[in-house]
């Protein structure tokens, strides 16, 4: 596929297209005006000049015919504007006004054509500066009026008229530049709007819609994104429903096997030995069940919305603490839990069961699948307080890292069958954290097992100044 | 003493199975099919506590709670199949007095039902206290305002000298969980706020604007000094 150039925004193109179409219009018109501009003030020019050469002619004529004037003061006699220079040719002798310009600076085909009777004009440039020289033809063989006028007002005149116009040229592309920018951006706010629709839905906001009231223009596309919409939202939400009615249709027979697994476990002394094993296994199993049921339940109302959350001010340190307590009372041997100093009493606006659910889960995954829980800290950057659970695995390779955190992820590394997890509690952290506006991710320990490392925003309230 | 308690759950072999679970456990167990049924067995003779299934196929759980509440402060344990907040609240609202969520081991439940169920009237050797206007007698298992009595149900009497006897101090929900309702560590913490708030419409001369129960934000309760 060829990469396309240029801007890759809608508003980029519109602005350049606007821009290109200001610079050629403005460009052509420019260009128009110089040339019927430069065409009139030298037309105007020329038939001034015109007209003088041969009011002059006329006089050299006459002079000539009076005896006892010299050529040389017979051009001094004439009328002539400044720096304007007559010559003469009379009888082969050439005379002029100027040191400066004289016969050899008239072209050869322009004296040529008028000694040989046609009056003509030229445009020539001596010493670096225009001039027009006009040659009018006198009565005698040989004999013929040149007069050169200077063009070099008409040149500035040109030059400052060609200044202006460039410069006109040059404002106008950053100015239609700008304004295209400015204009474009009402008119592409639709497309911002459905743009921010359909990132909502992509974060999960699935009731996310656009109101076509606001925009006519939008009507149609309203109309058929919101469809979109609304079918996804529903498919999402049968979806979850359907999940959720499964594990809540699960959960009667559950309780009855439950219970009645613990009355059996009672009785296991009465057993044989084979028999207290399969009960051992079964025990496992039907815990395993009620565990998983409980995890598709809570991620199936995770994913029908956010209904039941609860935020409130927690103390994250006091509840890490707990949640280790709990582990400890759980039969599970003490870890080391670091509270960085200034953490000790940072406060997260959270859902206190949500986020218990997430440290507890991530504890009993570093306890089940990495190996035996080594660490746990709870620290604070600036507004993020993190919390950090360290195990001793082998750790989550780079490749599937992404992974660990969906739905019924195995990660290559885990214990499979000492697993007790139902295959969610990762899915749930991720869940959990995303309705409470927070994150989590996996790295490597420096011991060399994984480090799961979750961020939650303080709570703004009680900030502390730095 | 043995305690008796009366269990109502349409589902019979949970019934069954929890029913035998308890009575291993030592307490007298009495199974209703359904609501009516529960409260004919609670018309019959009294019970010291009620298991009580929200979803029953005759009346509607939160109505027969309502029921056997309008008829005497026996403890209720409800049964929800759900977590939701409004379920359990509304349930608390009901007047049931904690809840267990589908599925449960009714094992790890005797110790709840015994903390409920423990008579607190009379048996408890606390002064006599007064605030405002209320009167706090522990050992009577009373509490008047202006002589008359005011009635509190068993655990909103529990939750009301568990805090008198600590007055002047804020009582956190932990440790209110763990005192009246039996929780070594962690209960859900709504048993106590809607619990106060029960209490509060019951004492409080303006519950909106409570000074007798007062919450210390992030905390938990306090009685006056």
């Amino acid at each position: 596929m060829t990469r396309r150039r240029g801007p890759r925004t809608l508003r980029g193109r519109a602005t350049l297209a606007l821009t290109g179409v200001a610079a050629v219009l403005t460009a052509v018109m420019a260009l128009g005006v110089w040339l019927y501009a430069t065409d009139y003030l030298l037309q105007t020019r020329q038939n001034v000049t015109l007209a003088q050469a041969a009011a002059n002619g006329a006089q050299v004529q006459r002079g000539l015919a009076t005896p006892g004037l010299s050529p040389a003061q017979l051009l001094a006699q004439l009328p002539r504007e400044t720096g304007s220079v007559s010559l003469l040719a009379d009888d082969g002798e050439w005379s002029t006004t100027s040191l400066r310009i004289g016969r050899d600076d008239l072209p050869r085909a322009l004296r040529t054509e008028v000694l040989a009777g046609d009056p003509s004009r030229q445009r020539i440039v001596v010493d670096g500066r225009p001039y027009l020289a006009i040659g009018v033809p006198l009565a005698g063989l040989d004999d013929a009026y040149f007069e050169v006028f200077p063009l070099t007002e008409l040149d500035s005149t040109y030059r400052v008229l060609s200044t202006i116009l460039v410069l006109g040229v040059l404002t106008v592309v950053p100015v239609a530049a700008a304004i295209g920018w400015w204009v474009t951006r009402p008119a592409l706010r639709p497309l911002d709007r459905i743009s921010a629709a359909a990132a909502a839905i992509a974060a999960g906001n699935l009731t996310a819609r656009i109101d076509p009231r606001e925009d006519p223009t939008l009507v149609p596309i309203a109309e058929s994104f919101n469809a979109t919409a609304a079918a996804l939202e529903r498919r999402v939400r049968t979806d979850a429903r359907f999940a959720s009615d499964v594990s809540h249709e699960l959960r009667s027979p559950l309780t009855t096997m439950l219970n009645a697994m613990a009355l059996i476990e009672d009785h296991a002394d009465d057993l044989p030995e084979d028999g207290r094993e399969g009960l051992a296994l079964l025990g496992a199993e039907v815990r395993r069940f009620e565990r998983l049921v409980a995890d598709l339940l809570e991620i199936s109302r995770a994913d029908a919305g956010s209904g039941d959350l609860v935020l409130e001010r927690v103390r994250l340190a006091a509840l890490v603490h707990e949640a280790m307590a709990r582990r400890e009372l759980d039969g599970r041997a003490g870890v080391p839990l670091r509270v960085a100093s200034g953490a000790d009493d940072v406060v997260v606006r959270a859902d206190k069961r949500r986020l218990e659910r997430v440290v507890g889960n991530l504890v009993e995954n570093a306890d089940n699948h990495g190996g035996g829980l080594t660490a746990v800290a709870v620290e604070r950057s600036g507004d993020i307080a993190r919390v950090i659970v360290d195990d001793r695995g082998t750790g989550v390779p780079e490749a599937e890292r992404a992974a660990v955190f969906e739905r019924f992820a195995r990660g290559s590394g885990s214990a499979r069958t000492a697993s007790e997890g139902s295959g969610l509690g990762l899915a749930l952290v991720t869940r959990h954290l995303q309705l409470m506006g927070g994150s989590v991710d996996v790295t490597d320990n420096p011991g060399g097992g994984a480090r799961f490392v979750v961020r939650l925003p303080v709570d703004p309230e009680i900030r502390r100044p730095g | 003493m043995t305690r008796s308690v009366l269990i109502i759950e349409d589902d019979v072999r949970i019934r069954r199975i929890v029913a035998m679970t308890l009575r291993r456990e030592g307490l007298e167990v009495t199974e209703a099919a359904s609501g009516q049924e529960g409260l004919d067995q609670l018309e019959e003779r009294p019970h010291d506590m009620v298991l009580l299934d929200l979803m029953l196929p005759d009346r509607d759980g939160f109505e027969v709670c309502r029921e056997i509440r309008r008829r005497s402060d026996t403890p209720i344990i409800m049964i929800t199949a759900r977590t939701d907040s409004h379920d359990v609240v509304a349930g608390l609202e009901a007047g049931a007095d904690d809840y267990v969520t589908k599925p449960f081991v009714a094992k790890e439940l005797s110790a709840r039902i015994r903390a409920l169920a423990r008579r607190s009237r009379g048996d408890q050797v606390r002064p006599r206290i007064q605030i405002e206007d209320l009167e706090i007698a522990p050992q009577d298992g009373v509490v008047t305002r202006d002589g008359a009595v005011v009635p509190l149900t068993r655990t909103e009497f529990k939750l009301l000298s568990e805090l008198a006897a600590e007055r002047g101090r804020v009582v956190s929900r932990e440790e209110l969980l763990e005192r009246v309702w039996g929780y070594d560590y962690f209960g859900d913490s709504r048993l106590v706020d809607v619990h106060v708030r029960r209490l509060r419409k019951k004492i409080e001369s303006d519950p909106s604007a409570p000074t007798v129960v007062t919450t210390v934000r992030g905390m938990g309760y306090r009685l006056p000094e």
